[in-house]
């Protein structure tokens, strides 16, 4: 900072500063979230509830956490996270296609199961105890030239690796979904299953493999908690992350565009409790803690009606 | 395979007895009450299953499921106070589970039992620790405020689900994370004893406990209560016009509407009476247990009774044995922790997974009946 600059610039300059770190922190917040809700449009565009995850990203949190923890390699623990998430998934999308099961509450029972069970395991792989885990956290990856750029660089390219591979994924969704026949095959699979089937399709396998792939990018959502924020496995560390994404995906209406931005607005609700706890502001950390559950319910409430999800979502597919 | 009562297209069943008029489009109103043999049965074979599914996570952890199970069964009944403690653990179930069983009936899904226990046992101990009156009256009262909020809880979710079509599981899913964290913060703040490393409040003054049931014993005029609430919530479900109007309303929403019954009212109606109880559980809890208000305490409640009124089949009565079950489950898995090392936290798996299989058994009665 050059002498000449008045105070009032200089506090502009730190409120400028402020708000930049302040995004640059949600953004690196929402990946998680964004990564896990990426996965849930699959499954709701197919018609198929995502309630379960919260319990799929938790999975694929235990998953990247031991994998990487035991061989050492991220890359590991990304593919644990991925198969931890898809195994989990293939539970549900087995009990709501061939069995017909509640799609709601079965997401919940997955979400129970997947407590229990990373916390079962995380204490009995390892002779009772957790393992004290020091996974070292994928650092910010700043990309050449862009990273400079005044505003975005900081906001979105100097960001780890896994956040930009959420937006790459986003991107590559978004065209299998609205760009290909695969992608509208799934789409009427979630509006209308009884035409896709008269079309020659099974909507039941469609919308089996959208809930595991589902679960598969739900996990890695789990491996960006665990590799870039946290760096070990508690338990329920994904704290309700899963149901933020499920809200996500509402208001951004089932869109990889919108669904960004509807964790953009969570992430900076989070980031701003991280700040308002360092600042020693007269709140209590509690209630800001509560931001971005209450803004979710406000967003759901503003919208309303207006929200028009896939028409067949919860509806179990009856063949005749 | 075709079911005896699907023969006549324009065949509508009656519900125990009351016809339903004939509604023009609605070919057939499924309302049927499964018998309470088979749901029964089918409540059984879910949780043997998922014992033996949870099997395989105590093997990956070198322990033996047999030793596993045997200390789990001892915990849970080797003794009169473990008894008692169990019982003691199946209380708030009864009192939650009665009412999402209610909701259930009606089409609605309250899973946001945790937050309603939360706000209702903040309310309780605000009533128990500020109310300067006999001590009995503070009981009541803090009972009736325990009630009163986590109704308001609920009611919240109703609102917004009546006035602005948002589905409850979200909202009341959300809800659940505020009301947490709004205990948390009367417990960092206000409401909190100073000097202690762990957030809680104060204790109640002497007198201000929910009394035993037996001189000796742990187990709380609480457990009186909750059975007290299903036999009330059996009779409200049979023999009331608002039990009526809530089967019609689950069983099929036009035929409701056509014979004129309020969505709203049933909704808002229930979600009241179900928030209400889910306070009443958080209050019990404190008064009859903790003496006092402890930050967390309400963890898993919701989703616990959520699993105990499906296992139930959203019977009043029968989320009794359901919910005693997960008590005892509770009661056992803390001693095999403790006797045979394996984690309690097991229960959860054999939670999730006999509500995974007993979701499946009811699709399948479904299609078989549909089909």
């Amino acid at each position: 900072m050059r002498d000449g600059l008045g105070t009032a610039e200089e506090s502009q300059l730190m409120d400028s500063l402020f708000v930049i770190g302040l995004l640059a922190a949600a953004v690196r917040i929402a990946s998680p979230l964004f990564m896990g809700a990426l996965g849930g449009i699959l499954s709701e565009r197919a018609g198929v509830f995502a309630v379960g995850m919260e319990g799929m990203m938790l999975a694929g949190a235990f998953g990247a956490a031991i994998a990487t923890f035991v061989t050492g390699s991220s890359l590991a623990g990304l593919a644990a996270a991925l198969f931890a998430g898809a195994l989990l998934a293939s539970l549900v999308a087995i009990a709501v296609t061939r069995f017909q099961a509640d799609q709601m509450v079965t997401g919940l029972a997955i979400n129970i199961l997947a407590f229990g069970l990373t916390s079962f395991l995380i204490r009995g792989l390892f002779h009772g105890r957790p393992p004290v885990m020091r996974i070292n956290l994928l650092g910010a990856l700043p990309i050449p030239i862009l990273s400079r750029l005044p505003v975005v660089g900081p906001l979105f390219f100097q960001q780890p690796i896994l956040t930009y591979a959420s937006v790459l994924l986003a991107v590559v969704l978004h065209l299998f979904l609205f760009r290909t026949r695969f992608g509208l095959v799934l789409r009427a699979t979630g509006e209308n299953p009884e035409a896709v089937y008269a079309e020659g399709h099974d909507p039941v396998r469609i919308r089996q493999l959208a809930v595991i792939a589902c679960g598969a990018i739900a996990g890695l959502g789990g491996a960006v908690l665990v590799l870039q924020d946290v760096g070990t496995f508690t338990d329920g560390m994904t704290g309700g992350r899963g149901f933020l994404a499920l809200a996500a995906l509402i208001v951004g209406r089932w869109r990889p565009n919108g669904v960004a931005l509807a964790c953009l607005v969570f992430g900076a609700a989070s980031a701003l409790e991280v700040r308002v706890q360092g600042a020693g502001l007269p709140v209590s950390s509690y209630v800001v803690q509560m931001l971005p559950y209450v803004i979710a319910l406000l967003v759901l409430t503003g919208l309303g009606r207006r929200t028009r999800m896939p028409q067949a979502m919860g509806r179990a597919f009856q063949m005749g | 395979m075709v079911a005896p009562d699907s023969v006549s297209p324009k065949h509508v069943t009656e519900l125990r007895g009351e016809p339903l008029p004939a509604v023009p489009g609605v070919e057939r109103v499924r309302v049927r009450q499964p018998t309470p043999g088979r749901s029964m049965l089918r409540a059984i074979v879910a949780v043997l299953l998922a014992f033996l599914v949870a099997a395989i996570p105590i093997l990956m952890a070198g322990k033996s499921p047999i030793t596993a199970y045997g200390s789990l069964m001892r915990g849970a009944f080797g003794s009169l106070d473990h008894i008692a403690f169990a019982l003691n653990k199946s209380t708030p179930y009864i009192l939650i589970a009665v009412g999402i069983g209610l909701c259930f009936r009606a089409g609605i899904i309250n899973i946001g039992g945790e937050g309603q226990v939360a706000m209702g046992a903040l309310a309780a101990s605000w009533v128990a620790l500020n109310f300067g009156g006999s001590p009995g009256l503070a009981v009541v009262l803090s009972l009736a405020g325990g009630a009163a909020v986590g109704g308001l809880w609920s009611g919240i979710a109703a609102a917004i689900r009546l006035a602005r079509g948002v589905h409850e599981v979200l909202s009341t899913l959300l809800l659940n994370f505020v009301g947490v964290l709004v205990v948390s913060a009367a417990l960092n703040g206000p409401m909190g004893e100073s000097g202690f490393g762990f957030p809680q409040s104060p204790l109640f003054r002497d007198g201000v406990q929910l009394p035993k049931l037996f001189p000796g014993s742990e187990l709380h005029v609480g457990f009186l209560i909750a059975l007290t609430v299903a036999a009330l919530a059996q009779v409200l479900l049979w023999r009331t016009r608002f039990g009526f109007q809530l089967r019609m309303l689950g069983g099929s929403r036009s035929a409701a509407d056509y014979a004129g019954v309020s969505f709203a009212a049933g909704v808002m109606g229930v979600m009241l009476l179900s928030g209400g109880l889910a306070g009443i559980a958080g209050a019990v809890e404190v008064l009859g247990i903790h003496y006092r208000l402890i930050e967390g305490f309400s963890q898993g409640f919701g989703f616990t009774a959520v699993a105990v009124a499906l296992l139930g089949a959203a019977d009043p009565l029968a989320a009794v044995p359901a919910a005693l079950f997960f008590g005892f489950l509770d009661a056992g898995a803390l001693a095999m922790q403790r006797e045979a090392g394996v984690p309690s936290s097991l229960v959860f798996v054999v939670q999730g997974l006999s509500i995974v299989f007993a979701l499946c058994a009811m699709g399948l009665e479904r299609q078989r009946s549909r089909s």
